[in-house]
């Protein structure tokens, strides 16, 4: 990949360029939180001209490695007033790649209200005017791109909450299927999208070559030797395959973290009607899809296709957070409704993890009854009409709990807490409050312990170690983010040590490289650093990575609190 | 949690000790393939016989070590040679859950671990 793409949004041109030499070996969350810091300035409104929107492919994508083609997306977050990185299967990562497109950059913003999208093909860039499109769910956007533009172009694309310019705003993207369950979720990126009067885009790389290889024959025997792994290790070969990420309810449920009626308690006495295993059931009961890749290439395959009681079409990539955020926290335990909440949320173009507690927040707040999906979908429906509850709602979590005069707000930097109780997973709390992202579950994901030096038992209702993991697991997640591989790659490398040596392996081989393990340290604590840097010119401070102070209290079945000083955490992001 | 002594309940002498019960789930593939054999296994209310611990329970199940790759108890993962209680609650898991949860709730333990190697007399602790 060599060139950069810019985009004016204003005037309606295009430039390709050679990327300067501090980000040109760089790719994924390396290159966007590189990018953002040096062209954005830290502290301008994330809705303004002077904020970015980078979509970067990773370094392997475009390669054959098996789960390579995953895209981050860059920017100032309108949620957080910090950088962000939102991370997405789909089409568009590869397609960039076999343009040669390392990073596509939307900048400045029109000074009238029509909105636009950009059509990227091998020889042309062109822009068309959108008008038609505003207010089209983004499951008709991709009907729509693919008659007009041919069948399985990569789409990315913002529903009315993004057109709204909704700080819960996501980005969708087309899955293989053409289903617009994959998105660029968390932070409100939807809303830069829409800033910039930008409807949606496509990449077609029709006519372009595979992406070109150092060294193939290399390359394909480390590539055959990563199959295996990822194929024959439990998570990643039968367990997500099997449940998709919804497994996890019970088994968090199990543990006391499953967080009920807005972080009250560890378990939830419906968590059974809402687990993986009923939504197995039900997909094989209705016809649905039980198993599928988000992206070309995937070997995992942990997404679905999730029929209604009719055996219609409901919703695909049913997440584990989503079922929690709907379900648990706001009480609800039809597994239908909350299918429908999701689906919800892919055609507005809404984060389902801020929506879902914000949902809960309304609960709290009284506007509908805990539990009842049914108001909850009606809610949810007003996003994007003219009712301001749909304006509340659609700015997520916190700003619901302002307008509504709510005292219990999980939020970190103004993001929704994910779903796991902090008090119950320390580790994972840690995350939470230092994260450069908010409130966040993925920044701090697992690459083999061994390498990180991570060591000793792991208790995760007590403080020891948990600084030191999460530290850990951020570091690693960063790297991961990099080089375009699905975060869920990390649990067979979690337990295999040759794993990583395989990615590097992989890198080295496409790019004519001799990178080590140790590099993928050194890269995942410079991505940290390039984020920590940007956000303390944002004005973040110590005090910014702090729960809130509902967390002290004590939650069941353990009776545990959060209890880290400032001191302690700050040891998880000094490098 | 330090051992609780429950008050012994006498019956005839020519019954077993009933010590009382445990609930029972469990996850993922182990549900699935319990429940094709009708064996209850979510929720389910199982009696406890005195001294035993959860690999006891698991063998009357007919559930083989190899299938579980940890084990709940009252929501935190337990060795098979925890002894049991009336009023415990215990989960089985099979492989296959995904997440940093596996190091963070201590499914995966440390390389340095020496309690996890096995031993070919099974006694309960």
């Amino acid at each position: 990949m060599s060139k950069i793409l810019r985009i004016n949004t204003r005037e309606k041109t295009y430039s390709f360029e050679t990327p300067a030499e501090d980000i040109a070996g760089l790719g994924g969350r390396a290159l966007t939180s590189k990018m953002i810091l040096n062209e954005v300035p830290a502290t301008c409104h994330p809705l303004s001209k002077y904020n970015k929107l980078v979509f970067a492919p990773g370094l392997l994508s475009g390669s054959p490695a098996a789960n390579s083609g995953r895209l981050s997306v860059g920017g100032k977050s309108p949620l957080t007033g910090g950088i962000k990185e939102s991370n997405s299967g789909g089409l568009v990562s590869q397609k960039l790649a076999r343009l040669g497109i390392k990073a596509l950059v939307l900048e400045d913003k029109p000074e009238d209200d029509g909105f636009s999208m950009i059509v990227i093909k091998k020889d042309s860039v062109e822009f068309f005017a959108a008008d038609e499109y505003v207010g089209v769910s983004n499951g008709d956007m991709i009907t729509k791109l693919w008659e007009r533009f041919g069948k399985r172009v990569a789409t990315a694309s913002i529903g009315v909450a993004g057109e709204q310019r909704l700080t819960a705003a996501s980005i969708q993207f087309a899955d293989p299927k053409g289903h617009p369950g994959r998105a660029a979720g968390r932070g409100g990126l939807g809303a830069v999208m829409g800033s910039k009067k930008i409807k949606a885009i496509v990449v077609d790389d029709k006519g372009t070559d595979r992406v070109a290889l150092h060294d193939p024959e290399a390359f394909k025997a480390v590539n055959k030797k990563w199959v295996e792994l990822l194929t024959t290790h439990p998570v990643s070969g039968q367990g997500l395959p099997a449940f998709g990420t919804a497994v996890l309810v019970n088994v968090i449920n199990e543990a006391g973290a499953l967080p009920t009626k807005n972080f009250r308690t560890g378990r939830f006495e419906h968590a059974k009607d809402i687990s993986g295993e009923v939504m197995a059931e039900n997909i094989e009961k209705r016809g649905g899809v039980a198993s599928e890749g988000c992206h070309p290439g995937c070997v995992i395959k942990c997404s679905q296709i999730y029929n209604d009681k009719d055996n219609n079409y409901l919703t695909s990539g049913f997440e584990y957070e989503t079922i929690w955020a709907f379900g648990s926290h706001c009480l609800i335990k039809d597994l239908d409704d909350i299918a429908m909440l999701d689906r919800l949320c892919d055609d507005l173009g809404l984060d389902t993890i801020d929506t879902g507690v914000a949902m809960g927040i309304a609960m709290e707040g009284g506007v509908i009854p805990w539990g009842d999906g049914k108001a909850a979908i009606e809610l949810l429906n007003k996003v994007g009409t003219g009712d301001p509850m749909g304006k509340i709602i659609g700015n997520g979590a916190a700003f619901t709990g302002q307008a509504l005069g709510v005292d219990r707000v999980p939020v970190v930097k103004r993001q929704a807490l994910p779903a796991y109780d902090p008090r119950s997973v320390k580790a994972v709390g840690v995350t939470y409050a230092t994260s450069t992202m908010g409130a966040d579950h993925t920044a701090g994901y697992g690459v083999c312990q061994n390498i990180l030096g991570v060591g000793g038992s792991i208790d995760p209702l007590k403080k020891d170690n948990n600084v030191d993991i999460s530290k850990a697991l951020q570091i690693a997640t960063a790297a991961i983010d990099a080089s375009g591989l699905c975060l869920f790659v990390a649990f067979p490398v979690l337990d295999n040590p040759e794993g990583l040596q395989m990615i590097v392996d992989m890198i080295n081989a496409m790019y004519g490289l001799s990178l080590v393990v140790d590099d993928v340290t050194s890269l995942g604590i410079s991505i940290l650093k390039d984020e920590l840097e940007f956000n303390r010119l944002a004005g973040f401070t110590p005090k910014d990575d702090r729960l809130p102070d509902m967390f002290k209290e004590e939650v069941a079945p353990h009776n545990t609190s959060w209890d880290f000083t400032d001191e302690e955490l700050a040891q998880a992001v000094k490098f | 949690m330090p051992c609780k002594r429950q008050p012994r309940k006498f019956f005839i002498w020519v019954f077993d000790n009933y010590m009382g019960s445990v609930l029972f789930n469990a996850f993922s593939f182990l549900q699935k393939k319990l429940k094709a054999q009708n064996i209850p296994c979510v929720n389910a209310v199982l009696d406890l016989k005195d001294g035993q611990c959860v690999k006891d329970i698991l063998d009357a199940l007919g559930i083989e070590p190899q299938e579980i790759e940890g084990v709940f108890v009252n929501g935190k993962i337990a060795p098979l040679d925890t002894l049991l209680h009336d009023g415990d609650r215990i989960a089985a898991l099979p492989p296959g859950t995904p997440g940093p949860y596996r190091l963070l709730l201590g499914l995966v333990s440390s390389p340095n671990n020496e309690s996890d190697k096995k031993s070919d007399t099974f006694k309960c602790k």
